[in-house]
């Protein structure tokens, strides 16, 4: 017989109980000699939050919520019988749902024979030998899946308007150029499941009659190039790429090209620039490159996220894949959740799971209980979502009804100490560090923009700064040539539309809320609060704090670099920042 | 090396060619990072030194990257489980309480709600 576990976790925030409950359940265990059959351990984190002491027990996956040490005898009565208490019961558990993470933390990435355990490269078996690259092209519509890249085309009318474009050659790219700040999920997919990107590309390569195809890869992610040549090579050697796959008419090679990390060149139009060899700059569309791309062939660009969730909709149809997520958005999305959250990491759920369940179900809530003032997502494309907006659910149309956008995946937590200065003035630097400079809008609309958020936390800003801000994003958004200096203001207009309040604080007041802008504070001793312990003295960088014990301590307003360090080591309040 | 046939991919699946005692260690950038391949190194090395019939992969990220190192462990008997923060000294303790003493390990396991 397998042996029962009890799991058990003081979930509460207060004084953790969990190992006196502990003691309980194990005085419980031992009333009715169960010590062989039933173990008690204590967990480090059960994935619920807020939810007093929780138990979960294996192998049957029941969990009990708000115990306490009435029911402990009760709950051990029942593990040893096999039954489920229905009254204790956790209901309503948000839990993610992994279709582009199902292998990932699962199987060996560098062993095929692991993927094909997961059912690997039957998909592409059933596209070669049981479908038509129209049938293809008409289970893929059938998914409703869109693209992760960021705009959120629907993925088989992409594959179609490349299938009915002329060309005697053609092509298949996958962008793995992940260039958002904070995000990651692209290169777990490469480093944990390089070979469902492989067979995505494929199984595209069929559906719109190419023969070539090409991984574009930043050079930063050494691991991800390194998995994805074994698996490559893996593949080859077993006839799964190459000519005639499987023994079908179908042949397709893929290879893989480095990019040099720009931002700009997650852009199609530069990629492909970038992969012929040329200067990784944007150009004009149209024409599309699903009618003239790579090489002026018709060409697809999927991201790396939309490519790994092909295999899955022809392993289990695309009626399944579209019975997941909202009306216009199925499936699931991959977000790499940062900042301020307890439990930073990826996190796929099913489209339309609200912000609020991400960030406090799944990730734990906010670091060292904190106050949530908004979540930024879409990152230097994207914008905020304030606190008030987070029962919101995730899908295409929420967040851009919002001023956000799903953008690639980043999430990112933002906590009373962030101020939306700051992180608007953060992403625009990005997009003005990112941009190639070959338009003016966004060349110049970014700098001035940029000038007039420095000039702004540095409280020399004006109330009509903010028309200014309003009048130069409008020209970026309506005439700049790609999407990075058309979207770059959205970080802006989105922290205006939203906390306003905070920018007039900044100009009117000459005052930062949470203290980031540095020419708006000062940090001084209070002598009254001071024990005289010198903790900040001799932490300070630039020793700007000079006194002695007698006389008790000041800070050198000259010298004072407002890093804010003996604010946070001062056991006793006693530097205030004004 | 022979190509495959669409037979051979089908008979694969079924095959579930992970052995039933493991010890898999998230072995991704954010992983690696965090050490992961120190852990795997000392979990590979007493394996064979003190012949465990247990067998030592690498995987990918399960996106537990706070806990990181994560190591998912399964045992006969025992339900598979999950460790995060997995130090040396806690993968030795893994080692003796988990795989050989048959007993979970406390205040190291992060059980992750999550649907496949
Ligand atoms: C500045 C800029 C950067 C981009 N970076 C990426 C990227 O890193 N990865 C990505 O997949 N798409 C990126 N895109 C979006 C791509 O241009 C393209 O829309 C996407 O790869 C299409 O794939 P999909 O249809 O599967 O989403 C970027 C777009 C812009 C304007
Ligand atoms: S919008 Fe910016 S990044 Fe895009 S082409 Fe113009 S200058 Fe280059």
């Amino acid at each position: 017989m397998e042996k029962k576990v009890i799991l058990i976790k003081d979930t509460g925030f207060k004084s953790d109980t969990t190992r006196d409950i502990q003691s309980l359940f194990l005085k419980a265990i031992r009333d009715i000699g169960a010590e062989e059959s039933i173990q008690i351990v204590r967990a480090a984190d059960l994935g619920i939050y807020n939810q007093g002491v929780v138990v979960k027990i294996l192998p049957d996956n029941t969990v009990y919520t708000h115990i306490n040490s009435d029911n402990i005898d009760q709950i051990v009565k029942a593990v040893h019988k096999g039954e489920v208490l229905e009254n204790l019961l956790l209901k309503d558990r948000v839990e993610q749902t992994r279709i582009v993470l199902r292998n990932c933390g699962v199987i060996d990435p560098e062993n095929i024979e692991e993927y094909f355990s997961k059912g690997g490269y039957t998909s592409i078996a059933k596209c070669l030998f049981d479908l038509t690259p129209a049938k293809v092209i008409k289970e893929m519509k059938k998914s409703g899946l869109r693209g992760r890249g960021g705009a959120g085309f629907p993925t088989w009318m992409k594959w179609s308007f490349a299938a009915n474009s002329f060309g005697d050659e053609k092509y298949v790219i996958c962008n793995a150029d992940e260039g958002d700040p904070g995000a990651y999920m692209d290169r777990s997919v490469l480093e944990g499941d390089p070979h469902s990107v492989i067979e995505g590309m494929t199984i595209a390569g069929y559906a719109i009659g190419a023969k070539h195809g090409y991984f574009y890869i930043r050079a930063e992610y050494p691991l991800a190039i390194e998995r994805v040549e074994n698996a490559l090579k893996q593949a080859y050697e077993r006839g799964l790429l190459g000519k005639n796959i499987l023994g079908s008419d179908f042949s397709f090679d893929l290879e893989i090209r480095l990019g040099a990390g720009a931002f700009v060149c997650g852009e199609e139009t530069a990629l492909i620039a970038s992969i012929e060899g040329k200067r990784g700059t944007p150009n004009p569309r149209p024409p599309y490159p699903t009618d003239s791309g790579l090489w002026k062939k018709p060409s697809i660009i999927n991201n790396v996220e939309t490519l790994a969730n092909i295999s899955a909709i022809f392993q289990k149809g695309g009626d399944w894949f579209s019975s997941i997520g909202t009306e216009k958005s199925k499936g699931t999305k991959v977000f790499a959740v940062t900042g301020k959250v307890k439990n930073s990491g990826l996190v796929e759920i099913a489209m339309g799971t609200s912000i609020k369940d991400i960030v406090y179900n799944i990730g734990g809530g906010v670091l060292n209980e904190k106050q949530l003032v908004a979540v930024q997502t879409g990152g230097p494309s994207g914008g905020v979502i304030p606190k008030k907006h987070l029962d919101t659910p995730v899908s295409y149309e929420h967040l851009q009804e919002l001023g956000s956008i799903m953008g690639s995946g980043g999430m990112i937590v933002m906590d009373e100490d962030d101020c939306m200065v700051d992180i608007s003035k953060f992403y625009l630097k990005f997009c003005v560090d990112e941009s190639c400079g070959k338009c003016a809008p966004c060349r110049i609309g970014g700098y001035q923009m940029l000038s007039i958020l420095n000039k702004i936390s540095e409280g020399e800003g004006e109330l009509e700064d903010m028309d200014k801000l309003h009048r130069i994003s409008q020209a970026m958004q309506k005439a700049s040539l790609c999407a990075l200096g058309q979207t770059a203001p959205n970080p802006v207009i989105s922290t205006l539309r939203y906390f306003e309040d905070e920018y007039k604080q900044h100009i009117i007041d000459k005052k930062c809320r949470a203290g980031k802008c540095s020419k708006l504070i000062q940090y001084t001793i209070n002598p009254d609060k001071c024990k005289r312990c010198r903790l900040c003295v001799t932490n300070c960088p630039v020793s700007a704090i000079t006194g002695d014990r007698e006389h008790g301590y000041t800070i050198d307003q000259e010298k004072c670099i407002r890093c804010g360090r003996c604010f946070e080591v001062c056991k006793f309040e006693a530097i205030a920042r004004v | 090396m022979k190509k495959m046939t669409r037979d051979d991919l089908e008979k694969c699946a079924q095959n579930t060619c992970q052995s039933t005692q493991y010890i898999k260690v998230g072995m991704s950038t954010c992983g690696i990072a965090a050490g992961a391949q120190d852990v795997f190194d000392i979990f590979a090395k007493e394996v064979k030194t003190r012949d465990i019939n247990v067998n030592v992969c690498k995987t990918g990220c399960i996106g537990m990257c706070h806990a990181e190192p994560v190591v998912e462990v399964a045992v006969e008997g025992l339900p598979a489980v999950m460790y995060g923060g997995v130090t040396k000294e806690v993968a030795l303790r893994i080692l003796e309480e988990h795989v050989c003493g048959k007993r979970f390990v406390n205040d190291h396991i992060f059980d992750l709600p999550v649907r496949r």
